[in-house]
């Protein structure tokens, strides 16, 4: 693996249940804020209905799924924060990449319910959803021309798409790449990871002992990545650097993590060595915590054994599992941990597991470094990290 | 620079499997399609469809390994495996190979009828969870790994028609960054029912062939199915491979696309609404268009790359299909010339401006 130099990230947005700003989430999760309860969005006939993690008050778009409108919110607050306005943005070539679950499915359960009973729905859901394409909702909303991709490499989208934007701006293909992910609560996926018997009746404890499974959450977040060319231009200073990225897969079961972390482990060591980075220089980790059992503990045990000793904890207590905008969201909590030097205590966990590895941080911390890992894992074996180092701004 | 070659080919669809049958088609006439019915509000309505057979995944995998999968996992390692073997790889134990998957609308059987199914007919607590782990789009990714014990990094991508340009952006940034030596990049998409009606509803008429995708004016696509896979590799390989990797570009372009290229693969598949876009686009260039041995599908770049590296192999040209009815000024391939180009670029037009751009060249 070549080494690679730090591609500067100068915006971020984000929104899900914890808010609907960076800060707002910020402030929640310092707090110690969560509130997940029943869906209200779409019915179910579960006798004890699972908690959720849904964001209340947001005005969906007509026309688009609710995943591109959420996409779209934090695109806008992230390129604010950035300071591009639309004269900024012409003549910037700019790319897209977003992660994504729900947001290409062709799964309209209402139009396939019709269609399965002998009807000719209306193909306005089916519109709907091939003009709301994560990446390019937000490419044409800005008038974007440089390449798009939506990511669905399912609970990891959101970790990937960060590397492999900040490729594009590494190998000059782009000034500015957009990068993030968005993903809705649906009705399907609430009943699918129920189906698979991860999900917890009752709120998320991750790393906790008796944990239970994931509450699905809703939301999207949005990095910018910029071009040291195109920041000095704008005399922009970097929220943070994006310093590496490892990628590796399993390659052991469809829906579970294997055992020995071994894939995990090889995509921490992935993201450290592309900027020759010591284990001994990350600060913490925002670890992918679900909250089941085979998740945190295959996790748990991973970073014990390559990254001893350094504090972490996850956001899922806060946020649910956003599934395809997940990493992005707490990559963005981990660039704003960076800033504040801080970071906030594990929500849910109350009993140490003693069959873990390492433990979560239990209540908010100060942290010294300048230099933290955010980790996905997901269905298919996926495992994904970046290694972001604190900006400019702080 | 990293130079990047197309080491293995792993194709199949409407024209049969693997390289050998698509060289065949491509020097013969496009085969007809076959008429699938597809139901619908008011019964049952014939679609003319290139449809693929997935009857040589019985002689590659044990049947116990293919029980619980679908067809969209099917198809896609299909493709994988006719690629590995392709190119002299063994297809297991592939640890560090990078996997790269393009699909336009994923596993729409399974999403659509199989789990949906599952929770409409006995309500919310019986949804399976089988369905609903094969319904995610990178379930064909993952059964391809387990499969051949790649270990690398691993990702699937939807950009509908955009979907092989824009993978393959990301399959060539692996290479060149040294990621990975070798990607396995795919790309599959099934004619499930539910595209096939979205097909007969948003289409209209049905044309039972031929596709005439150079008569840029006229309405002609045929909706076609299939997979075509490739190992991609930055390694001193012991066999020279079909030919080199040079670029890849995709993104939306106001106003014209023109093809700079000494020779324009272009993936005109039928669909009026693009025709003029790809005739303003290859007016006065040496152009050739394949897509009535396949169809129109969103893996369509891929196949047209195929047919390039083929040609950059062989050095010779196959016909483009009904070039007859050919409606703007191009100078076409002649079947069988001599190709003494060093440069073909797959060009590829979409919605709202979008295009891609795959540029290969001669080894």
């Amino acid at each position: 693996m070549n080494q690679t130099e730090p591609v500067a990230i100068t915006g971020l947005g984000c929104i899900c249940a914890a808010g609907d700003t960076v800060d707002a989430c910020m402030e929640a999760l310092f707090r110690g804020d969560r509130a997940p309860a029943p869906p209200v969005r779409f019915r179910t006939t579960h006798p004890n209905p699972f908690p959720v993690f849904e964001i209340k008050g947001f005005a969906d778009r007509p026309g688009l799924l609710r995943t591109s409108a959420l996409g779209l919110q934090a695109a806008h607050e992230a390129l604010a924060d950035a300071g591009l306005n639309q004269d900024a943005l012409d003549g910037l070539r700019v790319g897209v990449c977003v992660g994504t679950t729900v947001g290409s499915a062709m799964n309209d359960e209402a139009f396939c319910r019709a269609y399965r009973a002998g009807e000719d729905p209306d193909l306005a859901p089916i519109d709907c959803i091939l003009s709301s394409n994560p990446a390019d909702v937000i490419a044409r909303e800005f008038g974007f021309t440089g390449p798009c991709q939506t990511v669905v490499n399912a609970c990891s989208s959101g970790t990937d798409v960060i590397g492999l934007g900040a490729s594009w701006i590494a190998s000059d293909i782009c000034d500015l790449v957009v990068v993030g992910g968005a993903d809705e609560l649906g009705r399907i996926t609430y009943n699918g990871f129920i189906a698979l018997k991860i999900a917890d009746e009752t709120p998320c404890k991750p790393f906790d002992a008796h944990r239970k499974g994931l509450n699905l959450g809703e939301g999207a977040a949005i990095l910018i990545l910029e071009s040291e060319r195109s920041r000095h231009q704008r005399q922009c200073k970097a929220r943070a650097f994006m310093l590496g990225y490892g990628s590796a897969c399993d390659a052991y079961h469809q829906t579970a993590p294997k055992p020995d972390g071994e894939g995990l482990k090889r995509a921490i060591a992935e993201a450290l060595a592309c900027h020759d980075t010591p284990a001994s220089a990350v600060a913490f980790v925002n670890a992918h915590g679900t909250g089941t059992p085979d998740n945190d503990r295959v996790e748990s045990h991973a970073l014990a054994s390559v990254l001893p000793g350094v504090p972490f904890f996850s956001t899922k207590g806060y946020t649910g599992h956003t599934l395809g905008a997940a990493g992005a969201i707490e990559a963005v909590f981990t660039v704003a941990c960076l800033e504040q030097g801080r970071i906030p205590g594990n929500a849910g966990f109350t009993t140490p597991d003693p069959t873990l590895g390492a433990l979560p941080v239990c209540e908010p911390m100060n942290v010294a470094g300048t230099i933290a890992l955010s980790e996905s894992l997901a269905f298919g074996g996926n495992n994904a990290v970046v290694l972001l180092g604190r900006g400019e701004r702080s | 620079m990293t130079r990047i070659t197309v080491q293995g080919i792993g194709v199949f669809g409407g024209f049969g499997t693997g390289v050998q049958a698509f060289v065949h088609a491509l020097e013969s006439r496009p085969v007809p399609p076959s008429v699938q019915p597809i139901p619908t509000g008011h019964g049952p309505m014939d679609l003319a469809a290139f449809r693929a057979d997935l009857t040589p995944l019985e002689a590659l995998v044990p049947a116990r390994t293919l029980r619980r999968m679908d067809s969209f996992s099917k198809m896609a390692l299909l493709g994988a495996h006719l690629a590995l073997t392709d190119a002299g790889i063994e297809p297991a134990n592939q640890a560090g190979l990078g996997l790269i998957i393009a699909s336009g609308f994923g596993a729409t059987t399974t999403t659509t009828y199989a789990l949906l199914d599952s929770i409409a007919r006995d309500g919310d607590v019986c949804t399976s969870p089988i369905h609903f782990a094969n319904s995610m789009h990178n379930t064909c990714a993952a059964n391809i790994s387990l499969q051949i014990g790649a270990t690398g990094p691993n990702l699937t991508v939807s950009q509908f028609h955009l979907s092989v340009p824009s993978a393959l952006l990301t399959a060539r940034q692996w290479l060149l960054e040294g990621r990975v030596e070798r990607v396995l990049f795919g790309a599959v998409d099934e004619l499930s029912d539910l595209i096939g009606y979205l097909w007969l509803r948003q289409r209209g008429e049905v044309n039972h062939g031929p596709m005439r995708p150079l008569a840029t004016g006229e309405e002609s696509a045929i909706p076609g199915e299939g997979a075509a896979f490739f190992v991609l590799s930055a390694r001193d390989e012991a066999t020279p491979g079909y030919c080199t990797l040079e670029n890849v570009s995709t993104g939306r372009r106001p106003g014209l696309v023109k093809g700079d290229s000494e020779l324009l693969i272009l993936g005109a598949d039928g669909r009026r609404e693009f025709g003029a876009a790809y005739a303003a686009a290859a007016e006065g260039a040496e152009v050739a268009c394949f897509t009535p041995h396949y169809g129109s599908m969103p893996p369509g770049p891929a196949f047209d790359m195929a047919a390039a590296a083929l040609m950059l192999r062989e050095k010779r040209a196959f016909a483009s299909p009904e070039h007859s009815t050919c409606d703007f000024r191009a100078s076409l391939l002649s079947p069988g010339a001599p190709i003494t180009v060093d440069r073909m670029t797959c060009l590829t037009l979409a919605c709202e401006q979008g295009f891609g751009r795959i540029e290969l060249g001669r080894l």
